[in-house]
């Protein structure tokens, strides 16, 4: 049975085909269209699904659409919003589906499809909670989901078992952490739904002086629920999301642009450590409940890599597991997995080892792509592509990393990436200002050989996903200064021979070469562009922007001399 | 062979200096480049997509004996769209091959192993109807080419046969660098408005104004359009070409034609690895005289600039492989039938 997942019309639509035999293509919408977070019908993404799947829609026997409550109607359905109990609730006395959708979707799916048979609908946690633990290693865990940022529910947790899920607890809107985090972002003069992400690495460089009083606002409790004082916020109506008591408490707003004084890191820093205590205290709730020893985690916040290197690190749970698309865009896979497991009880067959479900091109089509731009299309066998690709990292150079299939999810883990020398103290500026164009207080993450981390990182687990923040040795800090946050430590990435092996023996010859068994590893592309997805995407990044190396599937583009002479 | 004197070749493109309707710049570059360049960075035409097409084919899935009619031509992109209909799509397909006597044996060989490897129908159709006005054209001395009136005549044919068989779909295997959009499938294929057809498509019309004093073809149609208007009023039929829906390039189906239906190239064809008619040599002669390109190589050059070919790739493919007997062989056949 063969079942196409979507999520679609809030932020960063997906499609996802899951079949029998281990089927499993899924890809966001945004890096077919081009929209960065395209909250469009993911039509592109469903189309380069069924064709990489070697299927057409006729294969498909149901669509599984992804449900969830939109903050558009907040303000329409703040009343009755207001009435809703505190506290976890049952699963039953869920918030009321959004019947417009459901009335919705299905003439949306004939219009653009022809489509005819099934539309299933699964909603919002179920969604994120099979997007993680039905595609994760375990026969048993725990499964708890945080919402992204900027969203509407909030939090939820249960267990999972072989193919079915039991949701046991949520809290809702508006006691949102997801929420909160918004509100401070935005009064500290970033946008809504893009800033976050800044707001965690500027937490680095502040103090988190104002956590007791955040801790009051939150109405945090030991359990990690959390009840919002909604004194010092006003999300019902326009304009700014905080109050003028919120204001009155920390202080007028920043000017979006101006300069970041210490008010505002301390913010910044307060506001991640309260965020990192309520998903420690969760996960220790969840653990108290369950005594299970795995976790598996979704939703949006599960995105933030600091609070998840706190939870592998500071509470019970012996194994967890991310997802790497944790956000919306997963949550279409999760349909799908809902439908084909849950309601049709098929055995589940693949367990996420990779993140590496999108497309992939065939080498003909990059040759084109490189030839159409005027650029050489010669082929390297890999043994030297790995050589002369990591002799040119170590000498300063950028290189854009093409192969394979593409990524699912917000990370580029070696299949769409922009690599660079991590020992080089001047590489975040040198990448900041020639192609990724970010804010100096962000750091980049970095690909380290599985088999070395245990000598170079305080905790020697897998991590594929780059989904972790975890603390470099002391020792070896000095040695890689461009690939480490202001507090000590680095989301990184473990690649092994049988996950990448290209990737991997790239590394290895970097290691090989420099005594560091790591590069720098940042999406591919243009801050505000999606990351590339077509060999046309990549070869356009990488003529647009200050990219010195290009290796394009087998074909190795060099623009310039070499820096220094190869070995 | 005379195809007088050399012209400088776009930079970028595979289509030469040819005024007035092609212009190379200062540096190189022709003004169709140009002109696409512009447009490029202008319009954001949303992509055709497989879902899109499978949803066109499910409105006529199944619906009467045959529910579409495909184009077939024993070359490799009308091949594949023969196998992708009944292997991919799984609709009931009638093949249709039309032969005006200039036909190569591998083609119909090719088209007829497709038919029995599929098991699909096959409507194979030869006539000696169209050879006046094809030796009459050369005899004329026109600029015209010879491949337009043609392929007006085989689509009025094919219109036809879907009216007559009640198809309501009909399926071309034209590429991407034939087609281009929605608007242009209605005009089959080949948008004879375009500017590097512009001299080329009014030699065309001049010839077929000619006919209008001629018995034999005075109901010629005048123009494709034409062809297109007369034929709806009998029966509607849409067309279309899986090529544009797929994001595959021809040396990927290829592979698989030959695999699953024992497809192979033709041993003489222009251009290099193609599967055409032997008039089509005089055509492409009589365009490089007088223009110094052909319509291939403005088929050629959209996909260059499409990315779906490499510039070396056309240019190669463009090259001149015929010679003066094969045009001798061609013209001795055009000759009326001993009486
Ligand atoms: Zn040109």
């Amino acid at each position: 049975m063969t079942v196409a997942g979507l999520s679609a019309f809030y932020h960063d639509s997906a499609a996802c085909v899951a079949g029998n035999g281990g089927l499993l293509v899924a890809a966001q919408e945004e890096r077919l269209d081009r929209v960065k977070g395209s909250a469009a019908f993911p039509g592109r993404a469903l189309d380069a699904c069924l064709q990489a799947a070697g299927i057409t829609i006729m294969d498909v026997d149901e669509i599984a659409f992804y449900e969830k409550p939109f903050l558009k109607f907040e303000r329409m359905l703040a009343d009755h919003l207001r009435a809703f109990p505190f506290s976890y609730a049952s699963f039953r006395r869920t918030m009321p589906a959004w019947l417009g959708e459901r009335l919705v979707l299905p003439l949306v799916l004939r219009r653009n499809l022809g489509w005819e048979r099934p539309v299933r609908f699964v909603t919002h946690h179920l969604a994120h909670a099979a997007s993680a633990f039905l595609v994760s290693p375990f026969e048993e865990a725990a499964v708890l989901t945080v919402d992204g940022v900027g969203e509407w529910t909030t939090t939820a947790w249960g267990i999972g078992r072989g193919t079915s899920i039991e949701i046991r607890e949520e809290i809702r809107y508006p006691d949102s952490l997801g929420l909160l985090y918004t509100a401070v972002t935005t009064w500290l003069g970033f946008e809504a739904n893009r800033g976050e992400g800044k707001v965690m690495a500027l937490g680095g460089f502040g103090r988190p002086v104002l956590l007791d009083r955040l801790r009051q606002v939150a109405g945090l409790r030991p359990d990690g629920s959390f009840r919002l004082d909604q004194s010092f916020f006003r999300f019902e109506r326009g304009g700014v999301m905080w109050s003028p008591r919120f204001e009155r408490e920390f202080g007028p707003p920043r000017v979006p642009g101006s300069d970041l004084g210490e008010r505002y890191l301390d913010m910044a820093a307060s506001l991640q450590a309260l965020l990192e205590e309520a998903m420690l205290a969760l996960a220790r709730h969840v653990h108290e409940r369950t005594g299970l020893r795995r976790l598996c985690m979704a939703g949006g916040v599960a995105l933030n890599c600091a609070a998840n290197g706190r939870i592998l690190e500071e509470t019970p749970f012996q194994e967890v597991f991310v997802q790497p698309a944790a956000g919306d865009a997963g949550a279409a896979l999760g349909a799908a997995a809902v439908i084909r497991h849950c309601v049709h009880g098929l055995p589940r067959e693949v367990v996420m080892r990779d993140a590496f479900l999108g497309p992939e091109y065939p080498v003909s089509r990059m040759r084109r792509a490189l030839a159409a731009r005027g650029l050489p299309t010669t082929e390297v066998p890999p043994e030297e592509m790995q050589r002369r690709v990591a002799d040119r990292i170590a000498s300063g150079a950028v290189v854009g990393w093409f192969q394979g299939r593409m990524e699912f999810g917000p990370r580029a883990l070696g299949h769409r990436s922009i690599l660079a020398d991590p020992r080089n103290p001047a590489m975040k500026d040198i990448l900041n200002a020639r192609v990724k164009h970010r804010e100096p207080f962000r750091p980049y993450g970095a690909s380290v050989l599985a088999e070395e981390t245990g000598a170079w990182f305080e905790r020697d687990t897998e991590s594929p996903f780059m989904l972790f923040a975890v603390r470099v040795r002391p020792e070896q800090r000095s040695r890689v200064p461009s690939a480490l946050h202001v507090d000590g430590t680095c989301r990184h990435q473990t690649v092994t021979p049988e996950s990448d092996p290209l990737y991997h023996g790239l590394i290895r010859q970097f290691h090989g070469l420099t005594g560091v068994p790591m590069v720098i590893n940042t999406s591919f592309n243009d801050n505000n562009e999606p990351i590339v997805c077509t060999p046309e995407d990549a070869v356009a990044c990488f003529l647009k922007n200050d990219l010195d190396v290009l290796a394009l599937g087998p074909f190795l583009v060099e623009k310039g001399p070499p820096e220094t002479a190869s070995p | 062979m005379d195809l007088g004197p050399e012209r400088p070749i776009c930079k970028r493109c595979v289509l030469p200096h040819s005024p007035p309707d092609i212009v190379l710049d200062a540096e190189g570059v022709c003004s169709i480049c140009r002109q696409e360049e512009a447009r490029q960075s202008r319009s954001d035409d949303p992509p055709l997509l497989e879902t899109d097409f499978v949803r066109l084919l499910q409105k006529h899935r199944g619906k009467g004996t045959h529910d579409c009619l495909v184009m077939c031509s024993g070359g490799k992109d009308s091949t594949a769209a023969l196998y992708y209909m009944k292997r991919r799509y799984r609709m009931n397909p009638l093949a249709f091959m039309f032969d005006h006597g200039f036909e190569q044996q591998d083609a119909i060989d090719n088209v007829r192993r497709a038919a029995d490897a599929l098991g699909v129908d096959l409507l194979f159709y030869r006539t000696d109807a169209v050879r006046g006005l094809f030796r009459k054209m050369v005899v004329s001395g026109s600029r015209a080419v010879l491949c337009h009136p043609c392929s007006i005549w085989y689509m009025s044919l094919t219109f036809e046969m879907a009216a007559r068989f009640d198809i309501p779909l009909i399926i071309a295997g034209w590429t991407k660098g034939q087609s281009a959009r929605p608007g242009v499938m209605t005009r089959c294929a080949c948008n004879v408005d375009a500017p590097e057809y512009r001299s080329m498509g009014e030699a065309t019309k001049a010839f077929l104004k000619t006919l209008r004093d001629d018995p034999q073809y005075r109901d010629f149609p005048s123009s494709m359009e034409e062809a297109v208007a007369r034929a709806r009023k009998r029966h509607h039929a849409t067309v279309l070409s899986p090529h544009w829906f797929l994001d595959q390039a021809a040396e990927d189906y290829v592979e698989v034609i030959r695999r699953e239906v024992g497809w192979r190239p033709v041993a003489e064809s222009y251009p290099a690895g193609s599967t055409n008619c032997s008039l089509n040599f005089l055509s492409v002669w009589n365009s490089l005289r007088h223009f110094g390109y052909t319509h291939y190589h403005v088929e050629m050059a959209k996909m260059v600039r499409q990315g779906l070919m490499t510039r070396e790739e056309a240019l190669r493919a463009l090259e001149v492989n015929f010679g003066d007997e094969t045009l001798a062989r061609v013209l001795e056949r055009l000759e009326p039938p001993a009486k």
